[in-house]
């Protein structure tokens, strides 16, 4: 007796559909077979099925059961097929049927019960386009399924619960997610997870108005100071000030923690914007992406959020020359020679270095003692490429507590994210309304074809900025990059055109000290 | 003199020994420390050690001593001395930098053989040194690499060579003092700049002032030792036409060199307005920056 079920394969963000044919026959000697290219995961998943059948209070039936995973030249890796596996045997045993347009998924544990699975949202997607009305998932997998409109999702506790719906004797209802999402989607707490708040930065007013201004315009970002200065406490607090995720950008963010399997259990739609900050000793394929069945990596987990890289010039040549197809063109190919796959990643980099080997150049009380060809070998680790694909360069000095009076000190007095938020998601609107014919979102992606659509320059700030790419040796991609600041600046402001203020407070942030390289 | 028996591109005509006529004759006073021989580079005019400065400084000047040796030896160099110091980074290399671009003619002592640059990268200032009609000199030949030794016995053709030393910054036990000693000991007159007592780099010159080394506070007190009087008196800067906020600026950032936001802070005015009139001032030559910090030329 032949019975199909349907279920999926993941490739990437892709899936495609994968039938599990299961033959019980009657003839020849009992056994278990899978076949149509299981990994170790997917043929191990035979003894996890046996013994969830038989906790299940099911005899496991002594005949030849052969398993085919189909299309058959599709290597299935993962424990997600545990379930329509058991599915194809329990409906030949129990005489049950197979519901039509219902796609199963999931692990099972060896007591019957079913286990978080990575990638329910891409299958919960690819049901939605194939047409597949009802998905059968593991319950904590449910709400991940579940943030995808249109499709019915069954959260299954265990294999009994499953026979008994399908038996007719006890129903499992279907999830109501869509009203909780849309409840999340407006709490504040869960949309703009920072660790810290702007004002618990005490002083550093430039670096938080530099900060400002990368949020507003996507910019990158280079913070350089000497250790204690307050880069990271900056950088962490940096998602408070971000726009929140709308739908599509939340689906997409989504999508790629599904696919790392990142999706905690009972997790469903990430809506606030990711902070990803990777140690420097990461490997190239950990930050990139990569392995024979490509993973997404960490600059794709930072997609729409924000990619912090401490200690910048202590990251591997290797590594940081890998990033640059990424910040080119917001996505990456990883290609292996079995598949080849593309993962967005269209992250805002934030970056940060210490000045010398030592860290305490230029820095006010202590003495640096590195030599001046120490610290020219420390600021040549950054690769050039990259560092001139950061738009905001700024110095971050160290701040001395005692020079703030109590005033300013009480940080309830200072300036919170959510004021500055609110600037920065006014700015936003109005880039994408100035893009809504353009293909980008915001000013730090505009090419310079926009550059000119978008950025006149009255004559004499084009005189400006030409005297000051003399007097400080701008480059031509630097010229640009100042020009969107300056964008972003006016933006901030509402200003309709880029004045001579904007711009000359653009130039606070051109490349300074790491210029030379 | 005789024929060199090595391989690289000494000649007989650029090496000078203690025999020659055309050795410097404030070096051939300082006995037995003098070197034997000279390894040079350039064109060797003997007009070029008649009024000779050191100029040395720490290897970790400041961005006071850097602005105070350049503002000195513009002027002492101008005016007809050569400047004698060392190559090094830091208070040799601003010394020699700002003698050449001022025209002036100035001499580098290298603690290496003649045929390298120390440090490499400095190769430009290399070039420039004798492209001013300056010297590369060393006591060692060929390839000869620096040691830990060299740079102190470098130190003493550096003070030989001069009438005086004028020291900006040095620290503590620092090879800065060294070539002082070796002034000393050779009698030639010490010249210190003085500076902030808070400054690691200013201990070895309030140590000098102390022990008797004469203050510098403009070139006039250097010059006058040389018998030359500023042709042209020190003509006050003509009069900016700054007002407003951007006199507010300049009134603290005379006081002492600040950040953009020590200075917001100071005046009252948000970040970005700053930010944007120190763009402007800089622009206008008003201002500087270096290491994050705002100063007034």
């Amino acid at each position: 007796m032949l019975i199909k079920v349907p279920s999926v394969a993941n490739l990437g963000l892709e899936s495609i559909k994968v039938d599990v044919e299961v033959n019980l026959a009657n003839r020849g000697l009992p056994g278990f077979e899978i076949v149509g290219l299981p990994d170790k995961a997917v043929d191990e998943s035979k003894e996890r099925v046996r013994a969830a059948i038989s906790s299940s209070g099911i005899d496991f039936p002594a005949k030849k059961i052969t398993v085919n995973l189909a299309p058959a030249d599709i290597p299935k890796e993962g424990s997600l097929y545990d379930l329509p596996i058991a599915i194809g045997i329990l409906s030949s045993i129990l005489q049950f049927t197979v519901p039509d347009k219902s796609l199963f998924f999931g692990e099972l544990s060896l007591d019957g019960s079913l286990r978080h699975t990575k990638g329910a949202l891409l299958m919960a997607l690819f049901a939605k386009e194939a047409g597949f009305q009802d998905l059968y998932v593991p319950k904590d997998s449910a709400n991940e399924a579940g943030a995808i409109k249109g499709v019915k999702v069954f959260p299954v506790e265990n294999l009994f619960q499953l026979t008994s719906h399908f038996l007719k004797r006890k129903n499992i209802e279907p999830l109501a997610y869509q009203a909780i999402l849309e409840k999340e989607r407006t709490d504040v707490g869960r949309l703009y997870a920072a660790e810290f708040d702007m004002r618990e930065v005490l002083g550093q007013e430039q670096a938080k108005r530099a900060m400002e201004i990368a949020a507003a315009g996507g910019h990158n970002i280079i913070m350089v100071g000497s250790p204690g200065s307050g880069k990271t406490m900056l950088a962490r607090a940096l998602p408070g000030i971000m726009p929140p995720l709308n739908e599509k950008e939340s689906l997409e963010v989504t999508k790629i923690y599904s696919a790392a399997g990142s999706i905690p259990p009972g997790g469903s739609l990430i809506t606030c914007r990711q902070f990803r900050a990777p140690h420097h000793t990461a490997s190239p394929v950990g930050l990139i992406g990569g392995g024979t069945r490509p993973h997404p990596g960490e600059v794709s987990l930072a997609h729409r959020g924000v990619l912090f890289l401490d200690e910048f010039n202590e990251f591997p040549r290797q590594v940081m020359e890998a990033m640059r197809q990424p910040l080119e063109d917001g996505y990456l190919t990883i290609s292996r020679s079995k598949e080849r796959v593309r993962y967005p990643a269209e992250f805002m980099l934030v970056a940060s270095a210490n000045p010398c080997p030592c860290g305490y150049l230029n820095h006010p009380k202590k003495n640096c003692v590195c030599t001046p060809r120490q610290v020219r070998k420390y600021q040549k680790r950054i690769s050039g490429p990259i560092l001139d694909r950061i738009d905001l360069h700024i110095n971050v000095q160290p701040v001395d507590a005692t020079e703030f009076s109590d005033n300013q000190k009480n940080s309830e007095l200072l300036e919170p994210s959510e004021a500055i938020r609110e600037r920065v998601i006014l700015a936003r609107k109005i880039q994408e309304k100035r893009f809504e014919k353009d293909s980008i979102q915001s000013n730090a992606q505009m090419k310079n074809s926009h550059v000119k659509k978008y950025c006149k320059l009255a004559k004499e700030i084009e005189q400006l900025l030409r005297q000051a790419s003399m007097k400080f040796q701008l480059s031509a991609r630097s010229y640009m990059k100042m020009i969107k600041v300056a964008r972003t600046i006016a933006d901030l402001e509402g200003a309709p055109e880029i004045t001579v203020s904007h711009m000359a407070e653009a130039l606070q942030y051109r490349p300074k000290i790491y210029e030379s390289i | 003199m005789g024929v060199y028996p090595c391989q690289n591109s000494i000649t007989m005509e650029n090496v000078i020994t203690i025999k020659d006529k055309r050795y410097p004759e404030l070096l051939g006073k300082i006995g037995k420390d003098a070197p034997e021989k000279i390894y040079y580079k350039g064109n060797w005019d003997s007009e070029i050690f008649k009024n000779c400065l050191a100029v040395v400084g720490s290897r970790r000047l400041t961005s006071y001593g850097r602005k105070i040796t350049e503002q000195l030896v513009t002027e002492i160099a101008s005016a007809g001395v050569t400047i004698v110091s060392g190559f090094m980074y830091g208070g040799d290399e601003a010394a020699h930098k700002a003698a050449a671009e001022a025209g002036g003619r100035t001499i580098a002592v290298m603690p290496c053989g003649i045929d390298m640059i120390h440090p490499e990268y400095q190769e430009e200032l290399y070039n420039k040194i004798l492209e001013n009609k300056g010297l590369i000199i060393s006591e060692y030949e060929g390839k000869f690499p620096p040691a830990n030794w060299t740079y102190p016995r470098r130190n003493r053709i550096v003070a030989g060579l001069s009438k005086a030393v004028l020291i900006v910054e040095a620290g503590l036990n620092s090879g800065t003092l060294i070539t002082a000693e070796f002034a000393k000991k050779f009698g030639r007159k010490i010249f210190a700049v003085p500076g902030p007592l808070t400054s690691e780099v200013s201990k070895g010159t309030a140590q000098l002032i102390k022990e008797g080394a004469e203050v510098v506070t403009e070139a006039r007190d250097i010059l006058k030792d040389y018998n030359i009087s500023l042709t042209k008196p020190n003509l006050a800067k003509p009069s900016l036409n700054i007002e407003g906020i951007e006199q507010e600026i300049i009134n603290q950032l005379q006081k002492e060199p600040l950040e953009a936001d020590n200075l917001a802070r100071i005046l009252g005015m948000s970040v970005s307005k700053i930010g944007t009139t120190l763009s402007l001032m800089q622009l206008k030559g008003f201002i500087n920056q270096e290491g994050g910090k705002y100063y007034v030329d």
